[in-house]
């Protein structure tokens, strides 16, 4: 206990260098836990993206393309599939529900999603949470109506009741908009943590509807062009659409029906389970995330080092401090545990302060990170695998600790009570 | 229990690789004695020092200190012994800058049981110890105790030494060089104040000097090279 004192006192009075090693250490302490919580917060929301999903049926490409414009709003179909695919899944008997996606328009950068009123009742993400809806409601048949994810409505501040213009194409700044078929907010989403947030729902008529006078991927022009009144009375029944989410009666019927849709006859389809897709996109960005703890691991092993050579410097310094231990009666192993506590105190320093740090930032860039990144951090305690970190820490620093230590034993054994100076 | 502090017989010793340093065939402190022992530098006067307190070991002979041969002693229990007999006052720079002046007084004490047992018993506790010597050395005013050592003059600091030297009253008080900073009025007061609190201590004091000019106060004064055959051959 008086050894403590005595480290802790000898290392005030080189308060300076103490600082700084204690800071350097606490930023990379800071800076892996900051990295392993976006880490596993990014897996968990990410594997909480979709849920009570069975399979997800689109044109013929690759699994990953897929999940990523069908449930991520990433990147685009390749091709779409005929309405009458849907109707024909739709209605099989192993079928329990059934969603269809169409994909194609934005708004200010925000993807536009046709869907059917199926969309809010049966889609899951997190443990088989359901859409709420914050306020107002769903839309109804009528064309022109909106529901706004809950991100959308923050950031582009639209109230219920609001009107707004898509625009064709998903280019955030689009120079064709559907300007003459303005959609009324009708609905808001409570906020998800999913790019449902990101996403604004239309009906599937909507979407019919806003495209109905296209042509070779152009608006019509003079008497061909329909209004908006015009489209109310025609028949809004969409031709075909991006993809569609299928949940399943039985678990068990989900592989069979996944081949029965890949050798469906009518066009080519391709069905995915999700979880398998997820694993296989995450084992993709597993790698980016992976380097980037392996990267801030040797920050702290920087830190550490830092810290080694602060107390390997100021060794030199101190021979005199030993050499008065020793003849008080402090023994060599004494002086070997003073340093050895003088590390452990000065990473044990840095580890609280970079707990300190971590907190204040995430109360900072909480609101932030959630707005921009759609990533949730919660200011929860460390978790057991965290603690064991921070344990490895200090295992690391008291392991080092032990380098000075060897070294100013032999030292004070050389010099003995008296130093030559 | 025999009247010597220290008696060494037959004593050799040499660095690694070197020549011999020490070749001293007898030599005695008596229990309560002050010694003046005349060194220049290079005489091996620290290595003289560094054998009594038992840090380095000698080639041959012995070292008796309070009739316990050090050679015979593990290194860990001769650094216990040096601690609870053997009080140290170095040239200049003698305390831990960063503890307050009771605290370096009280330093011994943390690792001496003995000492602070003695200190104890004398005083009721190691702080009053502590104050009673450092009011007994000139050092009384008020809120001197809790003031850094690196805050005093030189004059103060080795005061500050002596006490911690004292504290748990040592058979023996090593002094190595402890006036040469001062100057040399301030030298003889403090001489006069370290031989009282040793009689009072009943500690003996060996005092290790160039300063020749000291070896009158002494109860008795030796010079190293008279003492040393070693040295008296590589001067021929």
């Amino acid at each position: 206990m008086y050894l403590l004192r005595l480290a802790l006192a000898s290392l005030g009075n080189r308060r300076f260098t103490a600082l700084l090693t204690v800071f350097a250490i606490a930023l990379s302490v800071c800076l892996l836990l900051a990295v392993e919580r976006v880490r596993s917060e990014a897996r968990a929301s990410f594997a909480n993206t979709i849920s009570g999903t069975d399979l997800i049926v689109g044109a013929r490409s690759g699994s990953v393309n897929l999940l990523l414009y069908s449930v991520f709003r990433i990147g685009n179909a390749t091709n779409n599939i005929r309405w009458d695919s849907f109707e024909h899944f739709a209605a099989h008997p192993q079928v329990k529900w059934a969603i269809p996606i169409s994909l194609g328009d934005s708004h200010r950068g925000y993807r536009v999603m046709g869907t059917s009123p199926a969309y809010f009742e049966h889609l899951h993400y997190g443990r088989g949470q359901s859409l709420q809806l914050a306020s107002g409601r769903a839309f109804a048949d009528a064309p022109f109506e909106v529901v706004l994810g809950a991100e959308v409505a923050q950031a582009l501040d639209y109230q219920l009741g609001a009107e707004l213009v898509l625009a064709h194409g998903v280019a955030s700044i689009s120079l064709v908009k559907h300007d003459d078929k303005p959609f009324k907010v009708v609905g808001i989403l409570a906020r998800t943590g999913t790019p449902v947030d990101r996403t604004l729902h239309i009906s599937l008529a909507g979407m019919q509807a806003l495209h109905i006078d296209w042509q070779n991927g152009m608006p019509a022009r003079g008497a061909a062009r329909v209004s908006a009144s015009q489209v109310r009375s025609m028949d809004l029944q969409p031709q075909a659409i991006t993809a569609m989410l299928l949940g399943l009666n039985s678990k068990i019927a989900t592989f069979s029906l996944q081949r029965e849709i890949n050798q469906f006859r009518g066009e080519p389809l391709l069905a995915i389970l999700p979880g398998v897709a997820l694993q296989e996109l995450w084992s993709l960005m597993g790698t980016a995330e992976q380097a980037l703890f392996v990267v801030s691991l040797f920050v702290v092993l920087t830190g550490l080092i830092g810290m080694l050579t602060a107390i390997l410097t100021s060794l030199n310094e101190r021979r005199r401090e030993m050499a008065i231990l020793r003849s008080v009666g402090a023994r060599p192993w004494h002086i070997a545990s003073l340093l050895i506590l003088e590390a452990f105190a000065l990473a044990l320093a840095g580890v609280l302060l970079g707990l300190l740090l971590l907190y204040l930032g995430i109360a900072a860039a909480q609101g932030q990170v959630q707005a921009n990144y759609g990533l949730y951090l919660p200011l929860k305690p460390p978790t057991g695998y965290e603690w064991r970190l921070l344990g490895a820490i200090l295992a690391a620093a008291l392991l080092m600790g032990c380098v000075p230590a060897w070294r100013a034993y032999r030292q004070s054994l050389a010099d003995g009570l008296s130093i030559r100076l | 229990m025999s009247s010597a502090l220290i008696s060494l017989s037959n004593l050799g010793f040499a660095w690694p690789g070197q020549a011999e340093l020490l070749d001293i065939p007898s030599f005695t402190l008596q229990r309560g004695e002050s010694l003046f022992l005349k060194g220049p530098s290079g005489s091996g006067k620290t290595t003289l020092l560094g054998l009594l307190g038992g840090v380095q070991q000698p080639k041959r002979g012995s070292i008796l200190l309070l009739d316990q041969e050090l050679s015979a002693l593990s290194a860990g229990a001769r650094d216990r012994f040096r601690v609870d007999h053997t009080g140290y006052i170095f040239q200049q720079f003698n305390l831990l800058p960063f503890l307050s002046v009771r605290e370096n007084v009280e330093l011994p004490c943390h690792f001496s049981r003995l000492r602070a047992k003695r200190a104890i018993q004398r005083h009721g506790s190691v702080d009053n110890a502590a104050a009673a010597l450092l009011a007994h050395l000139g050092l009384d005013q008020p809120g001197l105790l809790q003031r850094r050592a690196d805050q005093l003059s030189i004059g103060q600091q080795q005061r500050v030494a002596a006490a911690r030297a004292l504290i748990g009253q040592p058979e023996l008080v090593i002094a190595d060089e402890p006036t040469s900073a001062l100057d040399a009025d301030a030298r003889e007061a403090f001489l006069q104040l370290l031989f009282a609190e040793c009689r009072e201590a009943g500690s003996s004091l060996l005092f290790v000097s160039h300063d020749q000019s000291l070896a009158r106060l002494f109860d008795r004064s030796l010079s190293l090279a008279e003492l040393n055959r070693a040295t008296r051959l590589t001067e021929i």
